[in-house]
């Protein structure tokens, strides 16, 4: 089964210790700690020796989503500190501006696949110029960033078949053409299932969907092992994977 | 970088042909195409693209030609489409010679959803078939291409992932959802023909006629051509593992999808190269197809085209000749559809006739 939790910045706005317990409430071992604008980073980072992170197996660290340029070299540092830690750290691609400063954060460095409104980082092709820049760096998978960029879900196939060898881990949501992050659609679900199969099973699975409680937390998490089946549970899906290939309509 | 010869300069140099015309038209049809990119590029988006179609897209540009385009649209609506579309209208109106089409299906903008959702059915316009199927057979974008190359995936997403045959071990690969589609949209124009004969009163009836026989014949044989190289280029091995790919969608529709990047002229060059005993055919067909370019690219002959009623058609030396050579293309062709040693015929009397 693959292992699927939230991002506790979609739980609670900017109050990760809030996220943490509903987060727990809802039975989730993996769980993503973010910190999305640069005001939370450092009493986030502060908190962490004291924070209860028991029955979490795997834990990651979203950076700001933006930083200023002179900020850059102060954040990287503050984050520097967690490597000891073995976490995953997913930082945008456009936040970064000096790329000396995250290199050796090598595969701990979780570069994310960008929205639309970005300018850089949406496709495979805008990533390929990032990795060579970073290049030890590993992938968070924004599905519901690479369907808002190309619903065929072309370019979410093209960036797993070139980086999927570096996928830390996978961000899943809808995504407006506004580029909010929306509990899953039914719609987004069939199409998140045509590149499943290029996720392997292990790959930790956040989810930045809004869910106001435990129930609507469950209620993703459903959605989310049903957009993103794996190989043995194929048949319970009744989605078109393994079945045929012709489309349900 | 040299770029690669053509199948078009490639099937000239194999059968020691001097397709002139073609060249020439070809020549002005990419210098026209960068015109419009550098004038259009303050209006790029991500969300619309502006997409040329006819001549201008096939390559057989000449200084008469008219050009058809118009903004593709695959994002949320806005308000601001309508002023946008007039601002592209009114950049491009010093590039073009004549205005689109009085049908009103070209020089305006055009919505995804339309061209996607509505295959078939009573919401399938007149307008929304012509749009969606000449995307795919003789399309062109001069500006950003994400939502173009978005709507003709989708739109081949649907042709080929909604045709169970296709998917069902059957002698043939091809997908005869997209092919019956091509089929209906030659038969339309042809009863469009009819149709604008005698609403406009026979008004430009000659170049119609001269242009159903040939050009608008060929963007129908580059549909059926292209149907038909989902079964010559896959054996029913590969057919198989592809059927069976996780990837089938991504592989299938970016195999298709190349093929129809080509244009028109090229998809049949590209046949016609695979089977060298058809070089007599070959050459009936494209020397037809010069012939028939170099007619338009003359503005007299084609002033005449226009002008000529049917009455005066039976003694026209300029539609006398035109005639000629849409009956040389059309031999040409039945000598190509129904060659045996090639395969092409068992296809063609399955999905070309019943």
């Amino acid at each position: 089964m693959r292992p699927i939790g939230f991002s506790t910045g979609a739980l609670a706005y900017a109050d990760f210790r809030q996220g943490l317990i509903l987060a727990r409430s809802a039975g989730c071992t993996i769980v993503e700690l973010s910190a999305l604008r640069e005001p939370e980073l450092a009493p986030m980072l502060d908190a962490l020796d004291d924070l209860d992170l028991g029955g979490f197996r795997y834990v990651s660290i979203h950076a700001p989503s933006k930083i200023e340029p002179e900020n850059e070299a102060l954040v990287a540092e503050r984050l520097r500190r967690l490597l000891t830690r073995g976490w995953p750290i997913v930082v945008h691609p456009d936040a970064i501006r000096d790329f000396s400063l995250w290199r050796e954060f090598g595969a701990l460095l979780c570069i994310e696949n960008m929205d639309k409104r970005k300018p850089i980082g949406r496709t495979a092709k805008e990533l390929g110029l990032i990795f060579d820049q970073l290049p030890e760096a590993s992938l968070c998978f924004d599905i519901g960033h690479a369907r808002q960029v190309d619903t065929t879900m072309t370019e979410a196939y093209l960036i797993l078949k070139e980086f999927g060898g570096r996928l830390g881990q996978v961000h899943i949501s809808e995504v407006s053409t506004s580029s909010r992050h929306n509990p899953l659609s039914y719609a987004s679900m069939m199409a998140f299932q045509e590149v499943a199969h290029r996720i392997p099973g292990s790959a930790p699975i956040i989810l930045e969907t809004p869910a106001a409680d435990e129930v609507a937390m469950r209620g993703e998490i459903a959605k989310a092992r049903e957009a993103l089946p794996v190989e043995g549970d194929l048949a319970a899906q009744h989605g078109r994977p393994g079945l045929s290939p012709v489309r349900a309509v | 970088m040299q770029q690669d010869p053509s199948s078009l300069d490639q099937l000239e140099q194999r059968l020691g042909a001097n397709w002139s015309n073609l060249r020439e038209a070809k020549r002005l049809a990419l210098e026209k195409q960068a015109q419009l990119r550098e004038a259009l590029v303050e209006f790029q988006s991500e969300d619309a693209s502006i997409v040329v179609f006819g001549s201008l897209s096939r390559e057989e540009f000449t200084e008469h030609s008219d050009l058809d385009w118009t903004l593709l649209i695959d994002g949320a609506a806005d308000p601001q489409h309508v002023p946008l579309a007039r601002k592209i209208k009114a950049a491009i109106k010093p590039i073009q010679g004549k205005e689109p089409g009085r049908e009103g299906t070209f020089g305006t903008m055009a919505f995804s959803h339309e061209l996607v959702h509505q295959i078939g059915g009573q919401n399938d316009t007149n307008k929304n078939t012509t749009l969606r199927l000449l995307l795919l057979l003789e399309s062109c974008c001069v500006s950003r291409d994400e939502a173009y190359r978005r709507v003709i995936r989708n739109v081949l997403i649907r042709y080929l992932f909604e045709d169970r045959g296709l998917w069902s071990q059957s002698k043939h690969r091809v997908p005869r959802f997209l092919q019956n589609d091509f089929a209906r949209y030659w038969r339309t124009i042809a009863v469009d023909f009819a149709f604008k004969q005698r609403d406009r009163g026979g008004e430009g009836w000659a170049i119609r006629n001269m242009k159903l026989r040939i050009s608008r014949k060929l963007i129908y044989v580059s549909g059926l051509l292209g149907c038909f190289r989902c079964h010559l280029d896959f054996t029913p091995a590969n057919w198989a593992a592809l059927s069976t790919s996780k990837d089938r969608e991504q592989l299938l529709v970016d195999y298709l999808g190349k093929v129809f990047e080509a244009t028109p002229l090229e998809i049949l060059s590209e046949m016609l190269l695979r089977f060298p005993h058809l070089a007599p055919a070959s050459r009936v067909i494209l020397d037809a197809y010069d012939g028939f370019v170099g007619v338009l690219a003359d503005g007299d002959k084609r002033e005449r085209l226009e002008q000529l009623t049917e009455d005066e058609a039976n003694s026209d030396e300029v539609y006398q000749t035109t005639r000629r050579l849409s009956h040389a293309f059309r031999d040409g062709l039945l000598g190509l559809f129904f060659d045996q040693e090639s395969g092409l015929d068992d296809l063609t009397k399955n999905y070309g006739v019943f």
